[in-house]
């Protein structure tokens, strides 16, 4: 029997037993591993980082997918940039008023793979016939995209690997591009507890390029050390404020069953933490504005 | 000086075996060799971890034998991550004690899953910012050693007096420095060095922690562990003696690590070379082997060790000779005015004790190929490699040269 130990800090980290090894990738650039775990179903790693796991996945989608459509109340078109193991697209094509959703994932192979391996996550959501898949760079595909988006979510590995280019000053002005006016992008932001400076980061692009920014959170176990926090960027500052009534009213309307997401936890989310407000340069003003 | 020696032609007769079979120049690494090193030093310093550093000799059946033993690894580039990588060796089993890094080798290291880092001034200090809720540090403090042939402690290393501020700095930084190291020097003539250097470690961790501050709680005390060019024994139990006594002075909360290359990998390897041509130049024999200091020869120009040559003849008369290497490089002599026998087109010298920092400095000058490898008593492989593991080479076995030394 063996264990996967994470990687992701020196002095402090998560072990899983690894009950059966389903796939293991190793190359020179990247080592990707799915096994399954008695506690937390299957579960990806890629370069010994837990990505995904079946157990608590849907924190994590439900909440990048389902606040930011919810908010905006009435998105055709939907980016999704990278979350090749088809989550966010299961939860993002629940959304029945949407048209068009375009996923960019820089690797089809990424994808193959998760559609045999990690079947729950997509559960058939790639057969969609409003989703299209375009296999690029993601940093690229905004950067020449022509087309426009109302909602743009960027599911992406961590800042240290492959996801590099998406905390980068370039993708989010690229993204704000390829927004329609009133649009809305999210992504994924690290659990600041433990890595204060992304966040940190983050603030500081975002604010420099959108007129209203923040992030809100939620806590998925397996990201171990906190709250997750999730990036929010859009020109419209109404979206961050939707009452509390009109999210049931949507809600109610979109007939989405979930398990995390409600419009309580929705309103919720954004009230951040003193430590987090600070590091991101909100503490002592933003209620006061 | 090369230490020579000259036994019969019929003892040469093994590797005359492995040449038909595998070529000329050969590189033979007998991997039981690489296990008794790694016994030897984990019975004369015990409690103390050894990361094995890949640099001295980067094969992977060296790698892969001390895998299994338990042993972790020292890696210093983006290149012997990728080996570690390959080998499916843990990433928490590894530490990257280069000094000066660029940003990219600190980002290749930790995508493979390495969290410890070494630094020795602010510089490199500063580039852990980014990344300093992942890593934890070990400061690397020079203590220069007159005894040691290569002084690893004048190109890296800060001065004692400046530990205390890079401490603090770093503190204040929110960058975990979670141990000391230092690296006296490679094959140290004795222990005394490294005695002082755990010594003054130990006042500076003691004095660190009455300052209330995290605790410095590893010591990594590098490598420099000695073996024998010239054919003897170094007796490591006793070089370790003070060692083990200055260790046992350290707070109890300090763990221990070392790096050993060339002790664990130099025993390791034997080159057997051929000659290819003679000549007599102002009154010496001058025999022309198919390999030199190009190549696998590279550490008596780099490393600044003499290997224990062996010649295989039956010929009583010594003439004064040179053995060159194979370039058209005048530098590329390997010995000179040395005593041998007669040799011959086609016959044999075997250099000894070339595992470390040998194959791993060759150059492909001239476009002359590398020596190749072959190991001997790999159980580590998959069976189809393993149809050498019965071979047992003789000088390693006790029967055949070995008689000679004893």
């Amino acid at each position: 029997m063996s264990d996967f130990a994470e990687t992701l800090y020196d002095s402090y980290g998560q072990a899983f037993r690894i009950d059966e090894q389903l796939f293991e990738l190793k190359t020179e650039h990247q080592h990707l591993i799915i096994f399954h775990n008695a506690a937390f179903g299957r579960v990806l790693a890629l370069d010994g980082v837990v990505q995904t796991t079946e157990k608590d996945e849907f924190i994590y989608h439900e909440m990048l997918a389902h606040v930011p459509l919810l908010a905006h109340g009435d998105a055709k078109k939907v980016l999704i940039i990278g979350g090749g193991d088809g989550g966010m697209l299961r939860e993002v094509t629940r959304h029945r008023q949407i048209v068009q959703i375009t996923q960019v994932e820089i690797d089809q192979q990424v994808i193959d793979m998760c559609r045999q391996f990690l079947p729950n996550h997509s559960r058939g959501a790639f057969d969609d016939s409003r989703v299209n898949i375009v296999i690029d760079d993601g940093l690229n595909f905004v950067s020449q995209a022509a087309e426009r988006f109302d909602v743009i979510i960027s599911d992406s590995t961590d800042p240290v690997g492959p996801g590099e280019a998406l905390f980068r000053e370039d993708f989010y002005k690229a993204c704000k591009r390829c927004l329609n006016a009133g649009g809305l992008l999210v992504t994924q932001n690290g659990v600041a507890f433990m890595q204060p400076d992304e966040v940190k980061a983050t603030a500081r692009r975002l604010g420099g390029i959108f007129n209203d920014w923040h992030f809100y959170s939620a806590a998925v176990p397996t990201y171990i050390g906190g709250i997750m926090t999730f990036g929010w960027a859009t020109d419209n500052p109404e979206l961050r404020r939707i009452g509390i009534e009109t999210l049931r009213q949507r809600f109610t309307q979109s007939g989405i069953r979930t398990r995390y997401y409600n419009p309580e936890i929705h309103f919720a989310s954004f009230a951040l933490p003193q430590y987090l407000l600070e590091a991101i340069g909100k503490a002592g003003h933003e209620y006061h504005s | 000086m090369n230490t020579i020696r000259s036994s019969s032609f019929e003892q040469g007769a093994f590797y005359r075996e492995l040449v038909q079979t595998h070529g000329s120049p050969l590189l033979v690494l007998d991997a039981l060799k690489v296990r008794e090193q790694y016994l030897a030093l984990q019975r004369a310093l015990p409690g103390v971890s050894f990361f094995y550093a890949i640099k001295s000799l980067p094969h992977p059946a060296i790698l892969r034998l001390l895998g299994d033993m338990g042993a972790g690894f020292d890696m210093a580039s983006s290149g012997e991550i990728a080996l570690v990588r390959e080998l499916r060796i843990s990433a928490r089993r590894t530490i990257h004690s280069h000094p000066i890094k660029r940003d990219s080798d600190i980002r290749d290291a930790l995508r493979f899953g390495c969290t410890t880092f070494v630094v020795d001034n602010v510089d490199e200090l500063l580039k852990f910012l980014p990344y300093k809720h992942r890593v934890g540090l070990f400061l690397r403090i020079s203590f220069r050693s007159k005894a040691a042939v290569v002084d690893l402690s004048k190109k890296f290393g800060c001065a004692v007096e400046a530990v205390s501020d890079l401490l603090c700095l770093a503190a204040r930084l929110g960058i975990h420095i979670k141990g000391l190291c230092f690296h006296v020097g490679s094959q140290c003539a004795d222990a005394g060095r490294q005695v002082e250097a755990i010594d003054a470690c130990n006042t500076l961790i003691r004095h660190h922690h009455d300052t209330g501050a995290a605790p410095v709680s590893t010591l990594d005390i590098g490598g420099g562990f000695p073996v024998a060019y010239d054919l003897g024994q170094v007796d490591i139990d006793g070089y370790c003696a003070p060692i083990r006594r200055a260790l046992d002075a350290l707070p109890a909360y300090v763990n221990v690590i070392a790096e050993p290359g060339r002790f664990l990998s130099a025993p390791s390897t034997t080159c057997i070379a051929t000659v290819i041509g003679k000549a007599v130049r102002q009154g010496l024999n001058w025999y022309y082997l198919d390999d030199g200091v190009y190549s696998s020869f590279s550490g008596q120009i780099y490393d600044h060790m003499h290997y224990p040559l062996e010649v295989f003849s039956d010929d009583v008369r010594r003439m004064p000779s040179v053995l060159a290497g194979p370039t058209c490089d005048s530098i590329d002599v390997i010995a000179e005015d040395i005593p041998l026998p007669e040799l011959h087109m086609g016959d044999l010298v075997a250099g000894h004790m070339m595992g470390a920092y040998t194959a791993a400095s060759a150059s492909d000058f001239n476009l002359l190929k590398k020596a190749k490898f072959i190991v001997l008593n790999d159980s580590t492989t998959a069976p189809s490699n393993r149809e050498n593991s019965s071979v047992k080479a003789p000088f390693l076995t006790g029967s055949g040269v070995d008689r000679k030394i004893h």
